[in-house]
């Protein structure tokens, strides 16, 4: 039994160092990272453009606008937490703190989004300026 | 003509019913990486889940038992308690991404708030699972999941270039960040052998009374349910490659994927795509709680059935109650079902040989299964699959942490 139980013990010690050692995100904004999270900026944004050229054009539901703008809100803002304040690699602190502002930007225009979904012309231009930042094909 | 057309009407509940919440995020998020490159993997992973599933079926119709009893019966209480174990943990890992998705999907139709819609998904699964009977349940989830053919509709609608995506079938790794394809590899692989899928349809196959009488049946409805089941995985990662890469997104948000149906169909289309998500993770709900508890009540002895009144199998029904609860505590601390998602995937693929090895030996033991134990085709996929299955099982946590849980 008590080899059971040590047995256990071990899977269940493997599943937490798992999620630990895979969940360690933190630390200093390093090229790639940097580059990884400019990415996801140009992402959310190009999904924004589709979300609000949908709600431009009475091609999504209000319910729908809403809830993927928050989200995306979300993401958007948690992104522009981080990059403003964790530590960069020397010579990217000036172009970290551009994108969390980028971030920060796109967080406010979304929650603008998620705000007034029935608002057609808003959207329309929330839509232009979504496409613009990330260079959406 | 009776059994003729329930046969159809199966396969269509099987067709719907085969696609969860990790075939919506890994098949979407591959072709959002990878395009059509990783087409190849779908058939791969269809075809080892029919080899398990008419393995396990088989078995069942030939002993009556399921897996986990002839787990327990071949390796032994303490090597089965280790199986069982692992099982569990992913189940549970899986039940609470399902329910965090069937959450999901309310919102997206509702707008309502996020934790009343988990409390309310709960509810509502709880009463369909007391009240209704599991035939009716498994139509009601596998008719609604069909809402999902508009993924089909839109793939073929948006133009793909068809030479690429006939090249995406030819087995290949890619020269762009070979990690991150690799990752992507091993989570269809897992999200399409899902072991609890195969958990539920043995426990089912006794449920339903199978006997040798009933292996043509098993065959069958594994052969075509799932195969065409996997359509829809293919029809997800062409829409992930036309829409999301297209436009340079990751989809990191559930809400994410029913836009690549709107993208080319409109409004209608986006419903349609909400709706099919909400039944196909509902439908994968019931079928984990299920799973989760018919392993407990197989390998400790216990009463189990869906058949019996709940009162006769009391162990069994107070199992699934614990476990919603258990799930539902998880998602309420507002984890992120996608990534509790992608987790349930990958410790699937690695808990994947402790039930599929056993279930190979019995399938090829002449003492137990007489008459009907595997021919050499049989043999030949069921070896194949156990050397693919180990490959997958050991890369699966190495890439995890490799490519940062698919961030690389």
């Amino acid at each position: 039994m008590l080899r059971e139980k040590t047995h256990a013990l071990r899977v269940a010690a493997a599943f937490v160092a798992v999620f630990v050692l895979a969940g360690c995100n933190g630390g200093t904004v390093d090229r790639h990272a940097l580059t990884n999270d400019a990415g996801t900026i140009d992402s959310i944004n190009c999904e924004a453009w589709l979300v609000s050229d949908g709600a431009a054009r009475d091609r999504v539901t209000t319910a729908y606008t809403r809830v993927q703008s928050k989200a995306l809100a979300l993401q958007a803002s948690n992104l522009a937490d981080a990059l403003a304040h964790r530590p960069t690699a020397a010579g990217l602190e000036r172009r970290t703190r551009a994108k969390a502002r980028a971030a920060a930007t796109l967080a406010a225009r979304l929650r603008a989004l998620h705000a007034h979904p029935t608002d057609r012309p808003a959207a329309r231009t929330l839509s232009e300026r979504f496409k613009r930042a990330g260079g959406c094909a | 003509m009776s059994k003729l057309l329930n046969l159809a009407l199966g396969i269509l509940a099987a067709i719907g019913g085969f696609v969860d919440i990790g075939d919506l995020v890994f098949n979407t998020a591959a072709g959002a990486t990878f395009g059509y490159q990783l087409m190849w993997v779908i058939p791969i992973g269809v075809v080892g889940i029919i080899v398990y599933s008419e393995m396990s079926g088989r078995v069942a119709a030939v002993s009556g038992k399921a897996v986990f009893d002839t787990v327990r019966e071949r390796t032994g209480f303490s090597a089965g308690l280790g199986a069982l174990l692992a099982s569990e943990v992913v189940n549970l890992l899986t039940l609470a991404a399902e329910i965090g998705g069937i959450a999901i999907a309310l919102q997206l139709l509702t707008d309502l708030s996020y934790r009343v819609l988990l409390l309310l998904a709960v509810v509502a699964l709880a009463v369909v699972l007391w009240t209704l009977h599991l035939e009716w349940i498994e139509r009601l989830f596998g008719y609604g999941g069909l809402c999902l053919l508009v993924f089909a509709v839109a793939a073929v609608k948006l133009s793909p270039d068809w030479v690429k995506v006939g090249a995406g079938f030819v087995p290949h790794i890619s020269q762009n960040d070979p990690w991150l394809y690799l990752y992507f590899a091993i989570g269809l692989l897992g999200a399409a052998m899902t072991p609890y899928e195969v958990y539920f349809y043995s426990s089912g196959g006794i449920e339903d009374g199978w006997t040798t009488k009933e292996i043509g049946l098993n065959r069958a409805n594994a052969i075509v349910g799932y195969a065409l089941g996997g359509f829809l995985s293919l029809a997800l990662m062409m829409v992930g490659a036309s829409v999301f890469l297209k436009h340079g997104i990751e989809p990191e948000h559930l809400g994410t994927i029913p836009l690549g149906a709107q993208e080319p169909l409109g409004k209608i289309a986006l419903l349609l795509g909400i709706v099919g998500i909400l039944f196909a993770v509902g439908g994968a709900a019931i079928d984990t709680v299920f799973s989760g508890a018919y392993n407990l009540a197989q390998f400790f002895g216990w009463e189990w059935g869906r058949y019996r009144h709940p009162a006769g199998a009391p162990r069994f029904s107070v199992t699934w109650i614990v476990l919603l609860l258990c799930a539902l505590a998880i998602v309420l601390t507002g984890v992120d079902p996608i990534m509790v998602t992608e987790y349930a995937v990958i410790f699937s693929a690695v808990a994947l040989p402790l039930t599929y090895i056993p279930i190979l030996l019995v399938a090829n033991d002449p003492e137990y299964m007489g008459a009907n134990r595997n021919g050499t085709l049989a043999n030949v996929l069921g070896v194949v699959y156990l050397v693919v299955i180990m490959v997958v099982a050991v890369t699966a946590i190495p890439l995890l942490l490799i490519t940062n849980v698919g961030q690389s």
